[in-house]
């Protein structure tokens, strides 16, 4: 496959631009305790290649950008430039943010000329680069507007024209079309897409000026589609620690369509893979039955109301009781992570199975949706019972003093047994679920965790 | 005034800090009782009324030297808070603290020192006063500029990493423009509150200054009454025009500076804006200055210095910061072990109990007496600007009419009016000490009410609407949605009108004018006694223990209030 017509033909193709080698990256959290968020990611980012870093939201991959180019330090591993090891920021990289990062007292022209900072050229050269760059992306005349006078569209616009201006070795895209709407983005990314596989569209001083030198282009999105449009190489991340899932080669050819045989193939299988990795048909770590006397193991909870997990069953029931992840991925506007969680949390509480691709409805989900409210608070207690993370923390309420705990106790005691989670919207959904189905109470003018002992007697079921 | 509370620091950091304070204090002290010279100022003020614009030109260029003072303070102070974490565990509690002082404490000690420094000349006495207002303007102004530097969006510094901005450019273009709206607002109210202090400070038992304060106090002597209603005009002159001609403009103008994308509905406009963006004189006078855009190109390299120049520059500057640095804290430790031993050389000359009324018993007695009175002006001042805030604030018509009108007379310094007042009092046969409450109250019920109405302007209107749907009914409204609604407002208010009252106590409680004097018995009294018989223990003992107390309710019942304000009553959603 050739590369994208505006990056330099391989001069030193061998000498990775950014690379990462075995790089571990720990945030430190509230409760004393650190998260782990990349694990032993090695990745380069070679010359003259378009590459998406593609993951849902929360699995690492802004770190793993901003630790590629200098922004954050990485625990552990190596981080190279040019095949060097690399020393505060890398020198020739441009990054264009999701909300734009626009000075908002800035005129757009002195917000693209900022990137000229640092450069030897003259005064001259450098305010006629703006002019150009600004031009490109279609701002001719907007030179003295304010950010505030200006649309998304247009924010991203001086986003990517500053970019530009600096004639970076590497362009780095992070989310780059998510704050805009539906339609602004699909425009803004055809353009992109034209800048970057057609040298005949570019004027011929864009390459000549600006874009000389370019080497490489990086971008990070969770939308498969977006990915599949736009790269050359696709790397899958996978969440909770981050790490590499899969890396993938785009042999969809030039130019792309979104319906296109090929191109639906390539993001159907990008799907199925996922897939696979979120909702295994063996379950990765199986259930471990308490030993008697010892404390229940907690596990990873997705962040996901209940609600949700209502109505996604809802719609499931609607079509059959049994739909194909993908097309159930269609019909929320959700990223396609949090399809994903939903369908999870509804299977950890046995109200769905998840045979290869399918989401079916089981007949315990079927019986809680046929049930009133009542009906299905004592159904998800009795489900969540069967959880870890919640025998766990019912087996610390009831050892605790008048069955009271403190927030950051249970918070604590669950950061240390969970250290790729982040522990305080875990506890967030421990608490959501835990108040649906009165197994527990929450006061949040104390931040206390209680045992709702009253509520424990069953209320009689309807006949 | 709003004042920011800043995180809660440890509590053996506020110690810490308290006692660095204390000990400051009194090493001033000390240093003007051992320059011991006699007083040799002693300035005659005219009552004539041509006098006035001279006067008045005189106060005003003190509040604005003394607020020049305080933006380089914020400046320098905020930005070494917001760079170094290590640091910012010290400075803010110290912010925190010199914030809860009443400012009129540190007067006397100031007066005697910059007195005694500059004997013949008028100067000792114009830095004091300069630096007293410093004090009561530049502790709000660096806690915004520390809050927003902090606030700063994350992407936003990532470009000026990526752009390779040095420190000087970050300030410049990042930093200082993402502070100015809290800055602008900070400074507005920081002059505003200067004026309180300017008029007291102007004259303090025999000192005398030119300005409107001593003016005013001077007619009061001579019982002038043309004089005096001439003071108070043009007092309240200074005030608007400062208001409309300087700060309303400079809110207009620093709109461009919001971080946040939306532009909002309600822009602030000033009419002064209006005036010279129309005026043809404006514009031609603007196409004379040289503007970047026509400058010749040049052939200036934007960046003269190669990389690994840049890079040897920086390590340079970074050396020389830590060696400072270092020189700073030896420095500060040194002071700080000095002002401990001034602190108990001072102290020690105070006896427990004594025959004379000039012991630890009596401060602490008085101590007790003036918080009654702080005490029973919060409260009352509380009583009656509660209801008519919200009232105000909920009618939008009478709200925007009036709530300019507050700010200004918020500005007014009340102890220009004092004597009238008492003159009152007397008439009216109510005992000083009682009627001293109603002087306090003169000051600062003003600014609970401004809050309060802010509060009650800022009520979302979808839950008036809910209210008036369920048929909640007028009191019920008031108890569950109103009064829970402006409170953390109303505490705000309630926490600056108590510093206010506390400063009020040294020139409420004390009155002497024209031979007369009316004295009772507080804390305050104590103090500016002490002072004019140059009783410098008791006067340090009296200020120190004012202080002390004043920082200890604050920590417990503010503080709380605010907690419990911004958890349970907050409007914020989400």
């Amino acid at each position: 496959m050739t590369a994208p017509a505006i990056l330099e033909p391989k001069a030193a193709a061998d000498i990775a631009i950014a690379e990462v080698r075995n790089v571990s990256v720990t945030y430190g959290q509230d409760a004393g305790t650190s998260r782990l968020v990349l694990e032993d990611v090695s990745l380069a980012i070679r010359s003259g290649e378009v590459l998406a870093i593609l993951g849902p939201s929360g699995c690492g991959k802004s770190t793993l950008l901003r630790t590629m180019v200098g922004l954050i330090k990485a625990s552990s591993g190596e981080v190279l430039a040019n095949g060097k090891p690399l020393v505060g920021i890398h020198p020739g990289v441009s990054i264009v943010f999701q909300n734009f990062a626009l000075f908002p007292w800035l005129t757009v022209q002195d917000n693209v000329r900022l990137a000229l900072n640092g450069l030897s050229i003259t005064e001259a050269q450098g305010a006629e680069r703006v002019k150009r760059c600004i031009d490109i992306v279609g701002l001719d005349g907007f030179e003295e507007a304010y950010p505030k006078e200006l649309s998304g569209g247009m924010k991203q616009r001086v986003g990517f024209a500053r970019a530009m201006a600096r004639g970076p070795e590497l362009l780095c895209m992070d989310e780059p079309f998510s704050a805009l709407d539906v339609f602004t983005a699909e425009s803004l990314r055809s353009e992109v897409y034209r800048l970057f596989s057609s040298k005949s569209t570019a004027p011929a001083s864009v390459s000549g000026n600006a874009m000389s030198g370019l080497r490489g282009v990086v971008i990070i999105t969770h939308q498969i589609d977006e990915a599949v449009f736009l790269a050359d190489r696709i790397v899958v991340l996978a969440a909770k620690p981050g790490r590499i899932q899969q890396i993938i080669q785009n042999d969809v050819p030039h130019p792309r369509e979104y319906q296109s045989a090929v191109f639906r193939r390539l993001v159907q299988r990008i799907h199925d893979a996922i897939t696979k990795e979120q909702l295994p048909d063996i379950p990765e770590t199986p259930s471990v039955p308490p030993t008697p006397g010892g404390m229940p193991v907690p596990e990873p909870l997705p962040a996901v109301n209940i609600g949700h997990v209502t109505g996604l069953m809802e719609i499931v029931r609607d079509h059959g009781g049994e739909m194909d992840v993908f097309s159930l991925d269609q019909l929320t506007d959700y990223d396609f992570g949090h399809t994903l969680a939903v369908v999870k949390a509804g299977e950890m509480l046995d109200l769905l199975d998840t045979p290869k691709n399918k989401v079916i409805l089981v007949a315990l989900g079927r019986k809680y949706l046929d049930g009133d409210s009542n009906a299905r608070k004592l159904l998800l207690r009795d489900q969540l019972k069967k959880l870890g993370t919640f025998q766990f923390v019912i087996r610390l309420l009831e050892e605790a003093k008048d069955h009271r705990l403190h927030r950051d106790v249970v918070i604590e005691e669950l950061a240390i047994r969970l250290t790729t989670e982040d522990i305080e919207r875990m506890f967030q959904t421990v608490v959501a679920w835990g108040r649906f189905a009165e197994l527990f109470g929450y006061s949040p003018n104390e931040e206390v965790l209680y045992l709702d002992t009253e509520a424990d007697a069953p209320a009689a079921l309807p006949a | 005034m709003k004042k920011a509370l800043a995180a809660p620091a440890s509590v053996g950091i506020e110690l810490f800090v308290l006692a660095g304070v204390a000990g400051l204090f009194a090493g001033l002290i000390l240093i003007g009782k051992r320059v011991h010279a006699p007083m040799n100022v002693h300035f005659s003020i005219s009552l004539s009324l041509w006098q006035l614009p001279k006067y008045t030109a005189c106060t005003l260029l003190r509040g604005i030297t003394a607020y020049a003072l305080s933006l380089v303070f914020t400046l320098v102070y905020g930005i070494i808070a917001a760079h170094n974490r290590r640091a910012e565990k010290l400075m803010l509690p110290a912010l925190d603290i010199l914030q809860s002082l009443p400012v009129l404490t540190f007067l006397p000690g100031l007066v005697l020192l910059f007195v005694h420094l500059f004997p013949t000349r008028q100067l000792g006495l114009e830095l004091a006063c300069v630096v007293t207002i410093f004090t009561a303007q530049a502790w709000n102004m660096c806690f915004s500029f520390f809050g927003s530097v902090r606030g700063i969006p994350s992407p936003l510094r990532e470009v000026t990493a990526i752009q390779k901005l040095n420190a000087w450019q970050v300030f410049r273009l990042l930093e200082v423009p993402a502070s100015m709206i809290g800055l602008v607002w900070n400074s507005m109210m920081s002059m505003a509150g200067g004026w309180f202090f300017i008029a007291a400070s102007e004259t303090f038992g025999d000192y005398k200054l030119p300005g409107l304060g001593s003016y005013m106090a001077a007619a009061q002597d001579a019982g002038n009454a043309r004089a005096q209603v001439g003071a108070v005009i043009a007092m309240v002159i200074m005030i608007i025009a400062l208001d409309q001609l300087l700060w309303r403009p400079i809110v207009a103008w620093s709109e461009r500076f919001k971080l946040e994308d939306v532009s909002s509905a309600e822009v602030p406009q000033s009419w002064v804006i209006d005036l010279l963006g129309r005026s043809r004189l404006v514009i031609w006078a603007r196409s004379l200055l040289p503007s970047r855009r026509n400058r010749p190109r040049s052939d200036r390299l934007i960046s003269p210095r190669s990389p690994e120049e840049e890079q040897r520059h920086r390590a340079t500057l970074a050396l020389l910061t830590k060696i400072t640095g270092w020189i700073t804290i030896t420095l500060l430790a040194a002071g700080f072990v000095w002002g401990m031993w001034a602190l108990f050389e001072l102290l020690r000359h105070v006896p427990l109990v004594s025959a004379s009324h000039e012991d630890w018993r009596f401060i602490i007695l008085g101590l007790l007496a003036s918080f009654g009175r702080v005490t029973a002006t919060v409260i009352l001042g509380a009583a009656w600007t509660l209801p008519a805030g919200i009232l105000i604030g909920l009618n939008p018509r009478w709200a925007q009419r009036l709530q300019p009108v507050v700010q200004v007379v918020a500005s007014f310094p009340a102890p220009m009016l004092f004597p009238w007042v008492v003159g009152g009092l007397a008439i009216l046969h109510v005992p000083f000490s009682i009627g001293c409450i109603s002087l306090l109250l003169l000051g600062t019920q003003w600014y609970v009410l401004f809050n309060v109405i802010a509060g009650a302007m800022a009520i979302p209107s979808d839950l008036r609407e809910a209210a008036r749907v369920y048929h909640l009914g007028r009191w019920f409204t008031w108890r569950k949605l109103y009064i829970p609604a402006v409170f953390p407002y109303l505490v705000t208010g309630l926490l600056t009108a108590a510093g206010g009252a506390w400063n009020a106590t040294i020139v409420a409680e004390y009155f002497s004018m024209g031979g007369r004097e009316q004295a009772t018995f507080g804390l305050g009294a104590m103090i500016v006694r002490a002072t004019n018989q140059a009783n410098f223990s008791l006067l340090a003992a009296g200020a120190i223990t004012m202080a002390v107390f004043v920082v200890i309710v604050n920590r417990l019942v503010w503080k709380k209030l605010y907690r419990v304000a911004e958890s349970r009553f907050s409007l914020n959603i989400g």
